[in-house]
């Protein structure tokens, strides 16, 4: 199916481009002269092209075209052929036959063969570049919503998925790539509340972008060193072109309809039928009514009023059972209870949609503004964005300014400095109707019988005991009315931050330049709940902590009773400073050397802390002090099941991180045709995982190129470049948190006082950071006059040294939990293909298409661990990886049909059918990768006078998913029944399919209902179903990621408005989802309906 | 010109220098929220650990006494409980036991943080010696308690003529990655547990830090408690008497029953009332948890087992109610905090001198120690001295006693096995379920339990024998 779809894109854009051959004339020639135009494929004058006189061994600089585009060059007959060749433009090379004249059209070059690469540390020329290099453009971003950098990326990059590139190739260090902005690594590390730390993709206005570059392999990386194992992004801002003020304004607004995917979930007759079923089976209740059609039976009666006394079930329809089994309602009122919730359909999810819901609705507007002069240069933009997301009370606005300027203080001195801030608001909701607090199924309403919100009662809640306490104590009422609780507890956050460069470039030759670059970056983000005294997650609060002195006779509210106001702050700066010395110079006309050198240093630091005050009056801002050592050991709550924990009242975290490296590169050139790069570097920091020998291992690179269409020998004229790279090195990757020494972290003892130790980590004086070898064999190429272009790239990537987990011995005290220690091996291996062409090219009417491939393999090549209990090897793959299976592993066992009575069954270790979970390894397989092994993405653009029309298909091909949403009812612990009981919930409408009678495991795969008083009930049954392979689903899917439509407004209009271009942009983003398998589409949001936007792009 | 560049090139090769040789001081930050422990207060620290430490999960063995009452759907949930419960002999509980068995797991946990310190506490710094040696000491005592509940569960009971034979657990010194260990047999696990007694002896305070702390009257009544496991009825004597010394008060749960009168008579009414058997138990002489290092509301227990407490029993009534849930009646656990399952106290040395007492064949003696315990048990009302009419007599009206009180710690299923060796004492179990009776016979190879199976697949540098065949 993959193969099929990548080797029918191949076949359609290459059969489309046969017919656009070029022309060609042959002849012999005598010294004359020839003249012609040479013009963009606009009609556009190009000035100052280069038109270079070959003969068979020779290359001589012939003339440059004049400011309309002519030229004019007398030739001899040794030079046969003309090769024109502009900036920015594929260069052509033509033979001259007996033409005296001849007009070229060059062609821009694409986003693959630009003619420079920029890394951060430099900008070479893409000839003479060695490594693997990817870039995006700008007008290639334009037929997207400018939403978010992943989302611009998603589609653009071969190799570029989900966030990673090439694949995951680090078990417990980073696997996000770094993102350099500008030439600055800019790490956005946030803590969360519970203490993790998180990637972030870092802030800008991404209207600003001018290209996205991303680093592959080790040649492009390595200069990036300890961190740039998982690739690197470079962004570069825009700046203005020079002329007149540069003005452009954009708007785009974005509509994306509320939608709730029902139509695979059981409704309200199908949960109606399976709570019946729970009756009709249950064989304590075999009874049936008297005459007037109430039960009379008396164990039946005691059974059934047991039941809802200690709310073990909750549901409305488990309820009116329980009500008509203890002998309250008549069959009569019970049919006709449960006769009116089956018919209730979806209610529940289409209240929540009517009252708890709203469509979501995203604006942004940009400005941006730039002039530049001789020796200035300078650009500004600001961009607004507001989002109304679909939970009523959530959204978020922020305006980002973003300011650069370079001026030439003097010939030799360039001073550039930029700034871009970042000011954001949000609420969020924190009640969500979609887990409501209590047991909803379809049938429910927001809104009750009598037209006023739906009230949960406490007494549908909590047991005869419980009720007793709450209401024989005064505590506070524990009624939840969800419509009420939507619009409280809402978290307000404020987000500040800034990031300032100034960059010193001084010319110190020709081909000697010094630098020095410092940034700083500053960012605060402040947030707050209040969590309103009428909320139930107050009430319910200040319940659980009370307790009752029965001497006194009086309850105590240990926690107070008022609002309780949760604040939150986090602060982070960061600071990186570099000097570089460039030296670029060409001996004798033929040796090009170039060479970098340069120190840099950077710290980091992150402070995070939380508090939480009680009874809070947001007015006088007064609150209440409570004593957290006593409730922490609080007993006898007259409620039990709450705890608190010194983190309920405040929360400190604090990481800083410093790097100091040392880092060099060269790259020779010999007549533009072969090129030898190397690049080395040291990283020192203050992790304590490299503070030991290990960290004095440099990171390296070398690579070659070889730009075989210079060669004289090479006469193929269709081709117009094609170079040849090859590339090794190293690359280091990071574990933050995990250190050499033995280290331990200190909390206080609450219970008898003084500090209490617990060990983190184990002593691991091998400690070293992670080394990954990348071999990278690429190929670029431009033929049919620059119509096809694009390039290939084969990659080894070999982790060694990973930090792996590493069994844990229970007699060493470290039970079941396991290690780190560097001792993992890992390799991807893949194959990238870009290929971009235009299918037809005349005045008025174009057509492109690109395709982007990227196959990766992922293997575990060494690990010395093995999940010590089977389902452990389930639920976690990525702590116990299997040598020859890839990393992203998913497990599971062999299914092995219905049993004969209609119960799930799979193959043990010894390939015997078993309905018990099989608790051995030997049981479990090998079910597939969760990463996609083919990946890409298929865009098109056709464009017709002003009209485009272009769209963009991301596929991912070859990876699995477990199915999470299945035909089968759960366990859930009840702690009346101190057990495990059937969990009526709404699930996968498949479950009426399920086997019914004998015979029906034939048919299908969907187990038997077994509640929870059969014989036949197990606690294994479910995880057995849910682990087994049948429930392990191709994840494949092809999404049709973006579709615009954009109309070019013409130009004699625009002039009217003083406009120099106007364009209208209609986009459909995530139009359509093909999948596999319509559980998995249905996980993978493909059922959710697409985005709207509409946007205007002015230039003035 | 010149001289710019002369200046540039001067500041680069100082940045250099920079780089090269003071990036010791710019690198020197420690990551903050943890560090490495190096004063013996860091070591000390680990110690308060209760969740690493102080737990002692006995599951397994509470279920196989049919001492905790497992609902009929947590039965179904875990064979494993089942096997035990209803005293399956044909269950293969090696299989079952595929879990990450708390009991092993937190014990061998307890005794790697035990060994740390016994390794790092002589280097440790900004400390006394004598500190140092009262940290090892107590390090040591804690571990030995860890073996005996280990070898208690995991290996047979401690038989005199078999114990030289007989594989126990285990035994490592070390916390190094990949440190050796070895299963001893139970006499040398029992030398052991004694010799480390015996050294650390000396250098026990009597007032130690805290609770979790094990102090001299600690380290009297748990030699005390191995002592009589081992049936040496002289030393057991012995420490039993020493430990009573040192602390010898009885908490008056008369009393308690008094005050909590109102919500213990309650028929309807569940909530829970503080539990006093928690840290400041005044009967204690160390405290460690049960299962969980939470507070929560006590277990419940089955409605046979709430039959073998005696009449008036305060203690009972201040702790259990009895409950019907759906299809299950037992009697739930009406106190809510922490418990001392798995440390030592008074009551426990009272019950050892009793039975020592008996064994001597002082049967006055033994009754009064038993009766000591008593009256601060039962309530006036139904209260009456007990007299044995002979040693057998005796043990089995201080056994009885001591089974009550000690549920849930090790001490009724160590004394179940030690008894049932003697045929005097050796107790049948049956009952009666859904029509079909069910026993657990005293000579039952379901007295001894599995390892987990975790720890079978991966015994590290070392070797791990079942020592019950299911």
């Amino acid at each position: 199916m993959k193969r099929n779809v990548v080797l029918g894109c191949l076949f359609l854009i290459v059969a489309l481009l046969i017919p656009g051959q070029i022309n060609a004339q042959y002849g012999n020639a005598s010294k004359r002269k020839v003249s012609g135009i040479v013009t963009d494929t606009q009609g556009e004058a190009l000035i100052g092209a280069t038109v270079t006189l070959h003969s068979s061994n020779n290359k001589v600089i012939g003339t440059l075209t004049d400011m309309d585009g002519r030229y004019s060059i007398s030739i001899n007959s040794e030079f046969d052929k003309l090769e024109f060749s502009y900036i920015g433009f594929l260069s052509q090379t033509h033979v001259v036959g007996k033409n005296s004249s001849l007009n070229v059209t060059l062609h821009k070059n694409d986003q693959q063969l630009d003619e420079i690469v920029v890394t951060g540390y430099q900008t070479i020329s893409r000839e003479r570049a060695t490594g693997a290099f990817a870039k995006v453009s700008a007008d290639k971003l334009e037929q997207k919503r400018l939403s978010s950098l992943n989302s611009v990326l998603e589609g653009q990059i071969a190799g570029f998925n989900d966030g990673k590139l090439r694949g995951v190739t680090s078990m417990n260090g980073m696997t996000t790539p770094l993102y350099v902005i500008d030439g600055f690594p800019v790490e956005s590390s946030r803590y969360t509340q519970y203490g993790s730390l998180e990637e972030n993709i870092p802030d800008l206005n991404i209207e600003d972008i001018e290209s996205i570059t991303v680093l592959k392999d080790a040649a492009a990386t390595s200069i990036y060193g300890a961190r740039a194992a998982n690739g690197v992004v470079v962004i570069i801002t825009k700046k203005a072109s020079k002329g007149k003020t540069n003005v452009s304004f954009s708007s785009t607004y974005t509509f994306s309809p509320y939608s709730y995917y029902m139509d695979n979930r059981t409704d309200a007759a199908d949960i109606v039928e399976l709570e019946k079923g729970w009756a009709d089976n249950n064989p304590k209740l075999k009874v049936s009514a008297n005459s007037s059609g109430y039960i009379t039976d008396a164990a039946a009666i005691t059974y059934a009023t047991n039941y809802k006394k200690n709310a073990i079930f909750t549901s409305t329809g488990m309820q009116s059972i329980l009500d008509y089994y203890s002998g309250n309602i008549s069959q009569t009122d019970l049919n006709t209870t449960l006769g009116s919730l089956a018919s209730k359909g979806y209610q529940y999810y289409k209240d929540v949609e009517k009252y708890a819901k709203r469509n979501p609705f995203y604006q942004q507007q940009n400005l941006r503004i730039g002039k530049t002069t001789d020796t200035n240069s300078f650009q500004s933009s600001v961009t607004y964005k507001n989002n109304q997301l679909e939970d009523k009370y959530s959204q978020n606005e922020s305006v980002g300014i973003n300011l650069a300027n370079i001026t030439d203080i003097y010939k030799w001195l360039k001073l550039e400095l930029g700034s871009y801030t970042l000011y954001s608001n949000g609420t969020t909701q924190s009640y969500n109707a979609l887990n409501p607090g209590f047991d909803y199924m379809p049938y429910n309403s927001l809104i009750g019988n009598d037209g006023n919100p739906y009230v949960s009662t406490m007494a549908s809640r909590f047991s005869e005991s419980t009720l007793n306490t709450i209401k024989s104590k005064g505590l506070y009422n524990m009624d939840l009315t969800p419509l009420d609780e939507l619009g409280r507890n809402l978290t307000r956050s404020k987000n500040f931050s800034n990031r300032t460069y100034a960059k010193l470039n001084i010319k110190l030759a020709d081909w000697l330049k010094y630098s020095v670059q410092f940034q700083y970056e500053y960012n605060t983000i402040r947030s707050n709940k209040l969590r309103n005294k009428e909320s139930y997650d107050v009430r319910s609060l200040v319940n659980g902590f009370a307790t009752y002195n029965s001497s006194t006779g009086t309850v105590a509210y240990n926690i107070p009773y008022g609002n309780v106001y949760f604040t939150e702050n986090q602060f982070s700066n960061a600071y990186n400073f570099r000097q570089q010395l460039d030296f670029n110079k060409t001996f004798a006309d033929k040796h090009d050397l170039t060479v970098i050198a340069g120190t840099e240093a950077r710290r980091s630091k992150i402070e995070y802390s939380n508090n939480t005050l009680y009874n809070y009056d947001p007015e006088m801002l007064s609150f209440e002090l409570v004593d957290a050592k006593m409730l922490s050991n609080l007993t006898g709550k007259l409620i039990s099941g709450s705890y608190f924990y010194p983190s309920n009242m405040t929360y400190l975290k604090e990481l800083t991180n410093s790097f100091l490296s040392i880092y060099g590169n060269a790259g020779y050139t010999y007549e533009g045709k072969y090129t030898a790069t190397g690049s080395l570097r040291w990283d020192r920091s203050n992790l304590w995982g490299t503070d030991s020998k290990y960290q004095n291992k440099p990171i390296w690179s070398v690579g070659a190129s070889w730009n075989v269409n210079k060669e004289s020998f090479f006469n193929v004229s269709w081709v117009n470049m094609l170079k040849l790279r090859l590339s090794y090195g190293i690359g280091g990757n990071i574990a933050k948190l995990n250190a050499p020494y033995m280290t331990a972290n200190y909390s206080q003892n609450t219970t008898v006082g003084g500090l209490q130790g617990n060990i983190n980590s184990r002593p691991n004086p091998q400690l070293s950071w992670e080394k990954t070898t990348t071999t990278n064999i690429g190929a670029d190429f431009s033929i049919l006059q620059g119509r096809l272009n694009g390039s290939i790239e084969y990659y080894n990537k070999k982790g060694e040294d990973l930090l792996a987990s590493t069994m844990g011995v229970p007699t060493e005290g470290w039970g079941y939990s396991t290690y780190k220690i560097n001792n993992g091996g890992m390799r991807n291996r893949g194959v990238e293909v870009t290929l971009n062409g235009d299918i037809i090219r005349t005045k008025n009417f174009t057509w492109n298409a690109s395709l982007l491939y990227g196959y990766n393999k992922n293997k575990v090549t060494y690990v010395n661990v093995k999940a010590p209990v089977y389902y452990l090897q389930l639920d976690y793959p990525d702590a116990y990886p299997v040598i020859g299976n890839s990393y992203t592993a998913i497990y599971g066992y062999r299914w092995a049909g219905l049993s004969s009575t209609g119960l799930p069954q799979v193959y043990d270790g010894a390939g015997n059918k078993v309905t018990h979970q099989p608790t051995t390894l030997d049981a479990i397989t090998y079910c597939g990768s969760t990463v996609p092994v083919h990946a890409g993405s298929f865009g098109s653009s056709l464009s017709y006078k002003n009209l485009e029309l272009s769209f963009l298909l991301i596929y991912n091909l070859g990876h699995k998913m477990r199915n999470k949403f299945l035909p089968a009812l759960n366990n859930s612990y009840s702690s009346a029944i101190n057990g495990y009981i059937t969990d009526f919930a709404p699930v996968n409408k498949k479950i009426n399919n399920r086997w019914k009678q004998a015979g029906d495991e034939l048919k299908t795969n969907v187990p038997r209902v077994v509640y929870e008083y059969e014989s036949d009930y197990s606690y294994d049954s479910y995880s057995m179903y849910s682990y087994s392979d049948i429930n392990v689903i191709n994840a494949s899917n092809i999404r049709l990621n973006n579709v615009a439509l954009s109309y070019k407004i013409p130009t004699e209009y625009c002039k009217i408005a003083h406009l120099s271009s106007a364009r209208i942009q209609f986009n459909v983003e995530n139009a359509y989802t093909w999948a596999a398998n319509n559980d998995a589409k249905y996980q993978l949001g493909g059922y959710n309906s697409p985005n709207y936007v509409m946007g205007i792009y002015l230039n003035f | 010109m010149k001289k710019i560049i002369k200046n540039i090139l001067y500041s680069l090769i100082i940045g250099l220098n920079i780089t090269l040789n003071s990036c010791n001081g710019y690198l020197d930050d420690v990551p903050k929220g943890q560090k490495i422990p190096e004063t013996l207060a860091d070591f000390e620290a680990l110690l308060r650990n209760e969740y690493n430490c102080h737990r002692v999960d006995i599951t397994q063995a509470n279920l196989l006494l049919n001492d905790r009452y497992p609902s009929s759907s947590n039965l179904n949930y875990y064979p494993l409980w089942k096997a035990n419960y209803m005293w399956d002999e044909a269950a293969d509980r090696v299989k079952l036991n595929n879990s990450d068995e708390t009991t092993y797991y937190a014990s061998y946990a307890s005794i790697s943080t035990c060994n740390l310190i016994i390794e790092h506490a002589p280097t440790a710094t900004n400390t006394t010696e004598n500190e140092r040696n009262t940290l090892i000491a107590q390090a040591r005592v804690l571990r030995a308690m860890n073996y005996f509940n280990l070898v208690n569960y995991y290996a047979d009971t401690y038989e005199a003529t078999t114990a030289a034979t007989k594989l126990a657990v285990p035994v490592i010194s070390s916390a190094d990655i990949n440190a050796p260990s070895k299963q001893v047999t139970i006499k040398e696990l029992y030398d052991y547990i004694l010799k480390e007694l015996s050294e650390s002896v000396p250098n026990l305070p009597e007032k130690p830090a805290t609770i979790l702390h094990p102090g001299l009257a600690t380290a009297y009544a748990f030699y005390a408690r191995v002592y009589l496991q081992m049936s040496d009825y002289t030393n057991a004597l012995k420490y039993a008497e020493e430990a009573l010394k040192l602390n010898n008060k009885l908490y008056d749960w008369v009393a308690y029953y008094e005050s909590n009168k109102s919500q213990i008579l309650n028929p309807i009414s569940y909530t829970a009332t503080s539990s006093p058997y928690n840290y400041t138990y005044v009967e204690n002489y160390n405290y460690r948890h049960g299962s969980s290092n939470n507070a929560s509301t006590e277990t419940n227990i089955p409605v046979s087992r709430a039959e073998r407490f005696e009449d008036g029993d305060a203690r009972f009534a201040a702790r259990w109610k009895v409950r019907t849930v759906g299809t299950d009646t037992y009697y739930a656990g009406t106190t809510n905090g922490y418990f001392n399952y798995g440390g030592l106290t008074t009551t426990e040395m009272y019950l050892i001198k009793a039975e020592c007492l008996a064994r001597k064949n002082d049967l006055t003696g033994s009754m009064d120690a038993l009766n000591a315990v008593r009256k601060t048990r039962i309530l006036p009302a139904k209260y009456q001295d007990l007299t044995a009419t002979s040693i057998t007599d005796a043990v089995k009206k201080i056994w009885r006693t001591k089974e009550n009180e000690l549920i849930f710690s090790i001490v009724p299923f160590a004394d179940a096995r030690r008894l049932n060796l003697d045929s005097n004492y050796a107790r049948t179990f049956t009952k009666t379920v859904n029509g079909t009776t069910y026993t657990l016979s005293p000579t039952s190879h379901l007295w001894t339990m599995p390892f987990p199976m975790g720890a079978i697949s991966n015994p590290g540098n070392g070797t791990i024998t079942q020592n019950v065949d299911k």
